[in-house]
């Protein structure tokens, strides 16, 4: 092998992919030439020369960590993918019916939610009165509400007390009633221009018109009078209710009359 | 079930001393380099299924330290490869012609400074850098070479000589600078 012919195969042949059949002259003629031995043992040095890195020891642990942690999920991954993929589906459900369910909470909804609620409560009122006078009172005191108390002894109906409570995020009196061993619930809610009482059938009685509605087994009759809105909750019948509603409405007019 | 993680520790990340100077001749960034690293092993691990014993793992893995590093340039938006390749590899035919003023290549080599040999590399355009790495720091074949870069095994040829020709280039400029080799400027 000349030394042109071996410089031609210098970097093969440091790089060690000098074919197998070649090498022993290459290995030969190094042996014998000094300058190309030179170039070999500068080669060979040029490449240690490549200065080198460690690693962080920050990094190596931060992987062995990730690694391990890797694993677990590994394992772990059978049992926790349909339990997250089920939870995923729900609040994406959540999430779609979101406006549609925004609808539905109307005043009348939320009202029909307490009475529900309130009857479960032994002594649901906070205060627990049978006189309408002090009722009033207590509502202008407590809250600044100019509430007027209705009185339905004479159809056999007692009032038992009164809570402050809030309705569509304002503060809203609710009056307790009874009726044998059944509820009545007189909810008074300032009323502002945007709300509406909600869905339901427009049932005129004695020449006012009440909205009328069925939510989980309740009924509840309600109406807008000026800047209030009334609602009133029970399992007693239509009748009755409109009874009441109607004695509400002629005890307001009687008392502005005055 | 910590078999297989005990198991990568032994046959993979013996070589992250390797990964990481890989992935820091690639990005010339430590911060960089690490994010690259840790990528690049999570990944290994989670298909170290696919990883087939009887071949070289440090090939597998500078592969995938390689794609993460890839992924992330064109993720970034940046150029991955620098330089006009086309033009360089195509005067690779002249690379093996060593300094025709005849200097004794292991005399030349002990004027280099530690700190030339880095910024040489650093300057290498990154198609050849990658090549001169695997080879010279990493001693892989050319093969292994070719599966890693994913090119056949000429190109490496052609990239491992002109990478090394035009690093002796800057090596040479920065003794001459330096006022360890005389001649030609």
């Amino acid at each position: 092998m000349t030394c042109s012919e071996f410089e031609a195969r210098l970097q093969l042949y440091v790089d060690g992919e000098l074919p197998l059949v070649e090498t022993g002259a290459a290995d030969a003629h190094a042996a014998e030439c000094s300058r190309c031995a030179g170039r070999v043992h500068g080669e060979r040095g040029f490449r240690r020369r490549q200065p080198r890195e460690a690693a962080p020891p920050e990094l190596r642990a931060r992987i062995v960590d990730h690694v391990r942690r890797a694993e677990r999920r590994a394992v772990l991954r059978p049992w926790l993918v349909a339990p997250a993929l089920a939870a995923i589906a729900a609040i994406l459900a959540v999430v779609l019916l979101l406006p549609a369910l925004r609808e539905t909470p109307s005043l009348v909804g939320e009202l029909v939610d307490k009475h529900i609620a309130y009857a479960q409560v032994e002594r649901p009122a906070e205060l627990a009165s049978t006189n309408p006078a002090e009722i009033e009172e207590w509502f202008r005191q407590r809250a600044g509400l100019g509430v007027l108390v209705p009185d339905y002894s004479p159809a056999g109906i007692r009032l038992v007390g009164a809570r402050l409570t809030e309705a569509r995020e304002r503060k809203a009196a609710y009056l307790f009633y009874e009726k044998g061993r059944t509820l009545l619930s007189v909810f008074i809610v300032p009323a502002s221009a945007t709300d509406a009482i909600g869905p339901g059938a427009r049932i005129t009685f004695r020449g006012h018109e009440y909205t009328t509605r069925e939510v989980k087994g309740y009924r509840a009759v309600s109406w807008t009078d000026g800047r209030v809105s009334f609602g009133l909750v029970s399992m007693l019948d239509y009748d009755a209710l409109f009874e009441c509603a109607d004695r509400l409405r002629a005890q307001r007019e009687h008392q502005t009359s005055l | 079930m910590a078999k297989r993680s005990a198991e990568f520790d032994q046959v993979a990340l013996v070589h992250l001393d390797a990964l990481y100077h890989l992935a820091l001749r690639l990005t010339r960034n430590r911060a960089e380099a690490e994010d690259v690293v840790q990528e690049a092993c999570l990944r290994a691990f989670r298909s170290f299924d696919r990883f087939n014993p009887g071949t070289n793992c440090r090939a597998w893995l500078f592969t995938i330290v390689r794609n993460v590093f890839l992924n992330r340039v064109r993720r970034g938006g940046r150029e991955v490869f620098e330089g006009d390749t086309g033009i360089l590899e195509s005067s690779a035919k002249s690379a093996t012609s060593p300094e025709p003023e005849g200097n004794p290549e292991e005399e030349f080599f002990q004027t280099v400074l530690h700190g030339d040999v880095e910024r040489a590399l650093q300057a290498l355009p990154l198609v050849f850098r990658e090549a001169v790495i695997l080879a010279d720091l990493e001693g892989l074949s050319y093969r292994e070479i070719a599966e890693v870069l994913g090119c056949p095994v000429g190109t490496v040829m052609s990239r491992l000589s002109r990478g090394r020709q035009l690093l002796r280039e800057s090596l040479a400029r920065f003794a001459r600078e330096h006022g360890y080799l005389r001649g030609r400027a």
